[in-house]
């Protein structure tokens, strides 16, 4: 499908015409091809192509806001007046608004264009590679996919900003089984500008096929103590996708958030730097646009330790008195520490290698608990066994106030570049 | 478009076909302590075709529906399924044939409300919330309207029109303790459109009562100690048990993916009295939260009793599985939008009630927990499962004490089970899931309250 500027410029003036006060055309078209292994066989080509308009009315401070994918010129004059009738009806809240204008500006990433061939071959090659490499390895379910996203952002401010991307995706599911012994299912991903690069020489996969295979032969851990925890990169990128909710619009505008007011304060050990690098060229998956239709900057939303920087989008900030972000988050880069992996473990008397956290979303206070997955238990400086049915319990904000260390190593996953990290004071219990 | 329209097309198939016409329209209301930050209305639809040929599957789907892109959609997913067999030899799929033909449509026969009656409708319970609990620190809500319409054709020769709608309203209540926010989220809805589920908001009063009673006591209440623990599940939890911890590891692409329950098949999993079943569209003579008379490969939706008193019987299949497997289909074949193609999915599960009554169960704890609600939960292949919970109380000398704080509770569902030693006499529905499998997709779970032992996690 083809980006339709005439489609968001008509579009737009007649919002105004239709009486907008303010009004946004984001149009989108998306084309998809994937791969799907399904039983350890390649066994699904899917192609889709998409349209997306999202039109937003704010009339008299009330807004209101319509999605749809028939772009025939009648279903647009349809739905332009819906979304004034939306506005018409809302609540007027001073905090509605659009973005400021500013120069007209386009952006472009990645190929246009997927490798068939070669995303086949990787994927042949990966099951191969397994086989011998990882023979106990499942895999239930790959993905591996190219989209290209086309974008227009157009509003009554004069904001006007395309932005291209296009991208490979691959994520797995697998597990590993010997006889009738199972280990537990994991997963992981990995984002590229091309397919190139063999599948298991990117972010962790092969570290995970590994020890997926060393967890068919777990062990309960007995009686209930409080330790180390060794956040893998995996498991810790869930975990400041966790810790930045709470810096976003709900929990603000709630007054809920645990971070509120700790702007300028410290919130975490120093040797914790974590930035948001949408325009990084080391991430495939970055962006130039924000969801509101401002152009993105890089940040770093802790400063050794200190919080820089909430992740307020415009609403948000309006609505709070707060500054709003230059960016929508995500594409985390964590500074690397001092400390290598070896040495890391070394230092934990009794702990865990955390390598998935299986549980409930954290209270508002921060609080959590959950399972460990795919994880080993650490004694006297050694990975020892992998652990069985082993809870963790522990609050967000004190495990970082607590970090005693970072890894020299980081992993790559074309979307995040994390390290682990060295936790201390949670709660482990067995069964 | 109509099975009519579709069937002007049958001619495009060479191969095993399937052509579905989907259109999802979602309206969405969120108001955060009385302002509407969100009002937003959405409309998502298509046709996609998904092709057999050659021991393959090509898929392909389009934004537009007319005569030229079903053309488009059918070709493409037939080039795409050649693509593969170019690349590799396989053995031809073993795809059974079924022809279910049927209309099933839950619309409302009331006059529609608009989205500004709606909005009205939520400033009414905020405002009531606002008056007759001071205590709050704040309160979210979020209405959530879904309407998921599909006509099917399959080169076999189903023919299947639905129209699925599900009406939620979710309310979030939050009280400071301690410095502390705590919070309660219940959701109320489930199948129909608004007019059918929701009639004044005044009607939604009472239990608003109930959890904010549950609130006040959980804001005072204390942590769970960690370990394993005498428990009474109660129904929403005995649901989401059946559905993450049994029912994902019966999933024939799931069995066939690695899944322990492979191994169990006609072997004692669970206590003898427990039953649990998948239910495509009726139980126990009433229409489940999520019915399914026909799935999106055109296989008529049947009953998959999972496990027969305590024994693993079946597992939920669709047409490739069970072909694999060399039984029939079950009818678990879904897709969330016109461009997914069909997974296994569940449809509603459920435990089946006992003879028990719920205040004979937590009379016969000395100690252990009352789990009321389930947050998020997570399953494995190996049937081990987390589940958040965000109610509960302690048992104590066949009492319930204080509240509960959020915990986890995990297992081994084939062992667990086992312990199970009594079920309630009441089966209770919950019509606000959504399981999330490569694509979301709306879930009925269901149960009656369940004593067990279980592990927790505490503090």
């Amino acid at each position: 499908m083809k980006l339709d500027r005439d489609l968001a410029d008509s579009t737009l003036e007649a919002l105004k015409k239709a009486g907008a006060d303010k009004a946004q055309c984001v149009l989108r078209v998306m084309d998809k091809s994937e791969f799907t292994v399904n039983a350890g066989k390649i066994d699904l080509l899917r192609t889709t192509e998409n349209g997306s308009l999202t039109l937003t009315a704010i009339t008299d401070d009330k807004k209101g806001s319509l999605n749809l994918n028939e772009l025939d010129p009648e279903s647009v004059a349809r739905a332009v007046d819906e979304v004034i009738g939306l506005a018409q009806i809302s609540q007027a809240d001073e905090a509605n608004d659009i973005a400021e204008g500013g120069e007209s500006q386009s952006f472009e990433a990645g190929p246009t264009e997927p490798d068939l061939g070669a995303m086949y071959d990787r994927l042949e090659n990966l099951l191969e590679y397994s086989k011998e490499h990882h023979p106990l390895a499942i895999y239930d379910q790959m993905v591996y996919d190219f989209s290209s996203i086309q974008s227009l952002f157009r509003n009554s401010n004069a904001v006007d900003l395309s932005e291209r991307k296009g991208g490979y995706s691959f994520s797995a599911m697998f597990s590993s089984r010997e006889g009738a012994k199972s280990a537990s299912f994991n997963y992981t991903g990995y984002y590229s500008h091309d397919a190139k690069k063999e599948l298991w020489k990117c972010g962790s996969l092969d570290r995970l096929l590994r020890e997926n295979g060393q967890q068919v032969n777990t062990e309960s851990l007995q009686g209930k103590f409080t330790g180390d925890v060794i956040f893998t990169p995996d498991c810790l990128e869930e975990f400041l996708g966790t810790v930045t909710s709470f810096l976003s619009d709900g929990p603000m505008i709630t007054g809920n958030s645990i971070y509120k007011d700790s702007i300028g304060q410290s919130i975490a050990a120093p040797s914790l730097t974590l930035h948001s690098h949408p325009l990084s060229s080391e991430l495939a998956s970055g962006y130039h646009v924000t969801g509101d239709g401002t152009v993105a900057q890089n940040s770093t939303i802790i400063d050794k330790g200190q919080l820089t920087t909430h992740l307020l989008g415009l609403y948000g900030a309006r609505k709070t008195g707060g500054q709003r972000a230059v960016n929508d988050g995500g594409c985390f880069v964590v500074e690397p520490g001092d400390t290598p992996l070896e040495q890391m473990i070394g230092n934990v008397e009794r702990g865990v290698l955390l390598g998935r956290f299986s549980g409930g979303n954290p209270t508002d206070s921060g609080d959590f608990s959950g399972v460990a997955k795919n994880s080993f238990l650490i004694e006297n400086g050694k990975v020892t066994q992998p652990l069985a049915e082993t809870m963790l319990s522990g609050n967000i904000a004190r495990m970082l106030e607590t970090i005693r260390s970072i890894s020299s190593e980081r992993t790559h996953f074309g979307n995040a570049i994390i390290p682990w990290l060295h936790a201390q004071g949670l709660t482990i219990s067995g069964a | 478009m109509n099975i009519s329209d579709l069937k002007t097309h049958s001619h495009l198939f060479d191969d095993y076909t399937e052509l579905r016409v989907q259109q999802n329209r979602n309206v969405g209301l969120t108001m955060i302590n009385g302002d509407l930050v969100r009002n937003a209305r959405s409309v998502q639809g298509g046709v996609s075709a998904r092709v057999a040929k050659d021991g393959f599957w090509g898929f392909c789907s389009t934004p537009e529906a007319d005569g030229a892109a079903l053309e488009r959609v059918v070709g493409r997913a037939s080039t795409n399924a050649k693509v593969l067999a170019g690349r590799s030899s396989r053995a031809g799929l073993l795809l059974p044939s079924t022809q279910a033909s049927g209309e099933y449509a839950w619309e409302t026969a009331a006059d529609r409300r608009s989205q500004k009656e709606l909005i009205e409708f939520l400033e009414a319970i905020d405002a009531h919330i606002v008056e007759t609990y001071p205590k709050l620190s704040s309160r979210l809500m979020a209405l959530s309207n879904l309407d998921m319409q599909k006509t099917l054709l399959t080169s076999q020769g189903a023919e299947a029109h639905s129209m699925t709608p599900r009406s939620l309203i979710y309310i979030q209540m939050t009280m400071e303790s301690g410095g502390e926010p705590v919070d309660l989220m219940e959701s109320y809805g489930g199948l129909g459109q608004f007019e059918d589920r929701f009639d004044d908001p005044s009607a939604l009063f009472p239990t608003l009562a109930k959890q904010y009673e549950h609130l006040v006591a959980k804001a005072e209440g204390v942590y769970a100690d960690a370990g394993p623990k005498t428990c009474i599940l109660d129904a929403e939890l005995a649901g989401i048990l059946a559905h993450e911890a049994i029912g994902h590891t019966t999933e024939a692409d799931f069995v066939m993916g690695g899944s322990v329950a492979g191994q169990f098949m006609d072997k004692p999993v669970a206590d003898p009295m427990v039953t649990l079943v998948d239910f495509a569209h009726t139980a126990l003579g009433d229409t489940c939260p999520v019915p399914v008379h026909i799935d999106d490969e055109g296989t008529e939706a049947l009953d998959c009793t999972i496990i027969d008193q305590g024994v693993l019987r079946k597992f939920m299949h669709n047409k490739e599985s069970a072909g694999h497997f060399e039984t029939a289909p079950t009818g678990n074949a879904r897709a969330y939008q016109f461009s997914d193609e069909p997974l296994i999915r569940m449809r509603n599960t459920a435990i089946m009630p006992g003879q028990s009554k719920i205040e004979e169960m937590i009379a016969s704890v000395e100690d252990g927990y009352y789990l009321m609600k389930p947050g998020n939960g997570q399953a494995d292949t190996t049937s081990e499962f987390m589940f958040a919970v965000t109610l509960g109380y302690e048992i104590k000398n066949g009492k319930l004490g204080r509240g509960l704080r959020d915990t986890t509770i995990s297992g081994v569902a084939f062992d667990m089970l086992k312990t199970v030693s009594m079920l309630s006499d009441e089966m209770k529905w919950t019509g606000a899931g959504m399981c999330g499998k490569k694509q979301p997709i709306p879930v009925g779970m269901g149960g009656p309250a369940l004593k067990c032992t279980v592990n927790l996690g505490g503090k």
